[in-house]
């Protein structure tokens, strides 16, 4: 008599439906947490990362609303008392680049979503349904393609103050749907030939669970990626309209901190405001390293080409 | 002192040189002095003409006006001479003769003649302006020019005389009437005679005219430089600009260099760069960091010359708009922030804080007011009168901060233009000091100046940044004031108030205000009655307005600029001195006054 042993990851046809899928989900964290370990610096991607949201999160909690000012120290350079040096109004540099995180961050994150949404969105219903549909979204997609970021954004900034990090994602996010709409649609347009669509499209599955159960899955990690990717484009879009000084004024904003750094404190002509200039510029390059490790360990989590078993 | 005597030393050797037979093109040696223009960039594109606003014409340099103006405190009629020699008024300053320098000649060696001036008023008439306004009821307008003689010409000035007429006109700009004088029409004068005492449409056809021309005016590009200044304009290219010596220039032996690099720039550290490594001989006031100007000062042969510069920076408050239309929360504010933090933070090397509030720069101030101006309320920080003013006003204490007197939020928003960082760091520090004082402050960014300024016209900021103190002129000054931001408007000589939020009226302050022993006045008729009085006068209306600003507190004065220059001897020397009544023209001016010499090796 030959005993079968049910190997890891092989789901048991009697098992319940929840259990399946909560072996499922188990196994999926072993195989993160696998690649993660293989390469050091996807560990470093992570703990950047989740620095950088704890900061977000509880950054602003850790120091007074109105953060101190030494009247006596103004452009101080890095000591103990402030590891970063101070800004203009003798303010701890630190204390701005933690307390400003929550801002980049949130902007970050909104354009991300509405991004990964919108273009997802249009890019699976066009590549799905195809003909009229098609043509008239890929138009508006080449329409939003088309327009001219951040000279719009400048344009809009006279007349829209962006008060929030929300409504800053939100039209960061609508302008820059384009580039995920088109690569979806491809994928779509290509998976829709396969035959477990034809199967599914063959025993009258409805529309919604084709595109929602059958398609979506199978582009959720190059969706994954292109999120965490218009985080970098959000980031670097919001700091530079800081920077530029079209957006209203937060003395902790990174691109403030940039602008004032180089206008007022003269960075780049004397070292005395350098480190005012560095800190911000520090924190975005961290940021955009750590998503940067985390894409190519997403990488590799879903695509088992990649996978160095 | 020490430098003082170098200076008289170099004069006399330069006296010496000059003797010797300089003046002509071929002086060798004279080098090539390398400036910025402070007032604009290089447009390499731009025609040479100096009506065009980014025209290739460099005060100074191959621009030239009748007369430069002085950096008096008090007085904006004392000028340097320029295509004028010298200049008479009429004791009821109802005309001005104007003799032209008798060896004035084009660069094309053309004599410089009343014509040129005559053509060169008529263009300006094109331009608008306050000497050269078509309604002849406006205040200061010229009402008819006379040529007297090929040197000589008579402006006289319309029924509504000012004080600043004579100022207006020696600042006109004078070109050459062989190369402008085909853009004005063969029956221009008839026309603006027309346009000046008729009536009614034919009034109104001709006014039309002559305004329909400045289009033409500005776009106007002669196919050559033609300039009565020190300088030719040889080439411009989007870099720099680069002017040759005029060999005729009328006073060529005062003049050094061979050649004037103007460089271009696109903002304060191109300008700041260029000071480090040493390559501008003198370089206009530049808002300089602290740590910049210490590099800038270590650079081999920079020297660092300052001066009076007749303007203050003020925050100003929508008086319309509660609660700043109560003068206790304005005074409140006043008590509580620091100025001499505010101007360390902000403009640390081109400003002193502002001794108090009075609507003119500290300097001016004490010529004007003399001992007075220290009974003046110097708003020195203090948190209790503070306090006392904001309880004094309705303001409400509720849980550690301050509400507004039906217990509602009191939000202070501060707007300065993003472009201009001093202010935005002077906000930011008036706001951090207001939190700490229990006040609700934060700063707002409009994304540029006309913006800032289209906004602030429309009265959509309670408090903005706003430039006060723009002397000489008493006029000028508290225009600033309680001019047209503030209701007044002036319509044919005719002054009237318009209401809040009309008209650019975003000030918003009263009509009539409390002037103390004075009784209740309207200051706005005040300051409009400064262009017309006698200087005894003008002395006690400033006492008045300087007081009215101190205890009404439209602005809250913040600091008053200071001329900070940059020289390097290390090519040329005999610069003006600190405090000079030169110092705000240009390298130009200076070497046609005898200054700037080669430095000898």
């Amino acid at each position: 008599m030959t005993v079968i042993i049910n190997p890891e990851g092989v789901a048991d046809p009697k098992a319940s439906p929840a259990g399946t899928r909560a072996t499922l989900r188990r196994n999926f964290w072993r195989g993160v947490w696998r690649v993660l370990r293989r390469k050091p610096s996807r560990m470093a991607g992570v703990a950047i990362i989740a620095v950088f949201v704890l900061m977000g999160i509880v950054g602003p909690l850790l120091y007074p609303a109105n953060l101190p000012r030494d009247d006596n120290a103004l452009y101080a350079p890095p000591s103990l008392a402030h590891p970063l040096g101070t800004d203009f109004e003798g303010t701890d540099v630190l204390a701005l680049i933690v307390t400003g995180a929550r801002y980049v961050l949130l902007t970050g994150f909104a354009t991300a979503v509405i991004t990964v949404t919108v273009g997802t969105a249009i890019g699976l219903f066009a590549g799905f349904r195809r003909g009229r549909w098609d043509t008239l979204l890929m138009r508006i997609t080449d329409v939003n393609l088309a327009i001219p970021g951040l000279p719009l954004l400048l344009v809009l900034s006279t007349v829209w103050k962006f008060t929030g990090p929300l409504q800053m994602g939100l039209v960061l996010g609508l302008l820059g749907w384009g580039g995920i709409a088109r690569a979806v649609r491809s994928q779509t347009l290509s998976l829709r030939e396969r035959g477990f669509i034809e199967a599914a499209r063959g025993l009258g599955l409805p529309t919604t669970h084709i595109i929602g159960r059958e398609l979506l899955p199978g582009m959720a990690p190059y969706i994954a990626m292109n999120m965490l990717i218009a985080v970098t484009g959000a980031v670097y879009a919001q700091v530079g309209l800081f920077f530029l000084g079209v957006l209203p004024f937060e003395s902790n904003n990174w691109g403030v901190m940039l602008n004032l750094a180089v206008f007022n404190g003269g960075a780049l002509t004397t070292p005395a405001a350098l480190p005012y200039l560095l800190a911000p510029l520090m924190a975005i390059l961290l940021l955009t390293l750590g998503i940067v490790l985390i894409v190519d360990a997403m990488d590799e989590i879903f695509n088992p080409r990649l996978r160095e078993e | 002192m020490k430098r003082l005597a170098a200076i008289a030393a170099l004069a006399s050797i330069a006296t010496a040189t000059a003797c010797g037979g300089a003046g002509t093109s071929d002086s060798a040696g004279g080098g090539v002095y390398t400036t910025i223009d402070g007032s604009k960039q290089i447009n390499a594109s731009a025609p040479i003409n100096p009506f065009n606003p980014v025209g290739s014409v460099f005060s100074g340099y191959n621009g030239m006006a009748l007369a430069w103006p002085k950096n008096d405190p008090i007085d904006p009629n004392q000028f340097y001479p320029a295509l004028a020699s010298s200049w008479t008024v009429a004791p009821d300053r109802s005309a001005v003769v104007i003799h032209l320098q008798p060896g004035a000649r084009w660069s094309d060696g053309e004599p410089v003649t009343s014509d040129d001036v005559r053509v060169s008023i008529g263009l300006a008439y094109t331009q608008g302006g306050t000497a050269f306004a078509l309604d002849p009821k406006a205040a200061g307008a010229a009402a008819d020019v006379q040529v007297v003689d090929a040197k000589t010409i008579k402006v006289t000035q319309g029924a509504n005389r000012s004080a600043t007429f004579l100022s207006n006109l020696l600042q006109t700009v004078v070109v050459p009437a062989h190369v402008y004088g085909r853009l004005l029409p063969a029956d221009f004068w008839r026309t603006l005679k027309t346009a000046q005492t008729g009536t009614g449409a034919a009034a109104d056809q001709a006014k039309s005219r002559i305004t329909g021309l400045a289009e033409k005016v500005i776009a106007f590009a002669p196919a050559h430089d033609v300039s009565a200044g020190p300088f030719v304009l040889e080439r411009v290219n989007p870099g720099a600009a680069l002017l040759r010596r005029n060999p005729y220039f009328f006073n060529g032996r005062a003049i050094a260099p061979d050649k004037v690099k103007l460089l271009n720039y696109t903002g304060n550290e191109q300008i700041w760069n260029y000071l480090i490594s040493g390559q501008l001989d003198n370089a206009p006031f530049t808002s300089v960091p602290t740590a910049v100007m210490d590099r800038i000062e270590h650079a081999s042969g920079n020297h660092v010359v300052k001066g009076y510069s007749p303007v203050s920076t003020a925050m100003a408050f929508d008086q319309a708009r509660k609660p700043y239309d109560n003068v206790h929360v304005r005074r409140a504010l006043a008590y509580l922030i620091d100025r001499s933090q505010v101007t360390r933070i902000a403009s640390p090397e081109g400003g002193t804080p502002a001794a108090t509030i009075s609507g003119i720069h500290a300097k001016a101030a004490r010529a004007w007011l003399g001992s007075s101006f220290d009974a003046l309320e110097p708003y020195k920080v203090d948190p209790a009168k503070a306090a006392a003013e904001l309880r004094a006003a309705g303001m409400t204490w509720r849980g550690g901060r301050w509400a507004m007197p039906d217990g509602s939020p009191w939000k202070v928003r501060i707007s300065v233009p993003a472009s201009f960082s001093d202010w935005v760091a002077a906000a930011k520090s008036i706001s951090s000091q207001l939190v700490d004082h229990g006040i609700d402050a934060s700063v707002v960014t409009a994304a540029d100046y006309t913006l800032y300024l289209s906004e602030l016209a429309a009265g959509k900021y309670d408090i903005g940044f706003w430039l006060v103190g723009l002397g000489p002129s008493p006029y000028n000054i508290f225009q600033r004031l309680f001019g047209q931001a503030n209701g007044w408007q002036m319509f044919g000589g005719r002054l009237t108030h318009v209401p809040p939020g009309k008209d650019g009226n975003w000030m918003g302050g009263p009509q009539y205000v409390d002037a103390g022993p004075d009784g209740r006045v309207d200051p706005g008729a005040l300051t409009a009655k400064l262009n017309f009085v006698s200087p005894q006068e003008q002395k006690r209306i400033v006492g008045v307005l300087a007081g009215i600003a101190n205890r009404q507190v439209p602005v809250i004065q913040l600091w008053d600029y200071v001329n900070t220059q940059f020289v390097n001897t290390s090519r040329y020397t005999a610069f003006p001195p600190d405090d000079d009544q030169s110092l705000r023209l240009s390298s130009g001016v200076w070497m046609q006054l005898g200054m700037i010499k080669k430095r000898q090796s």
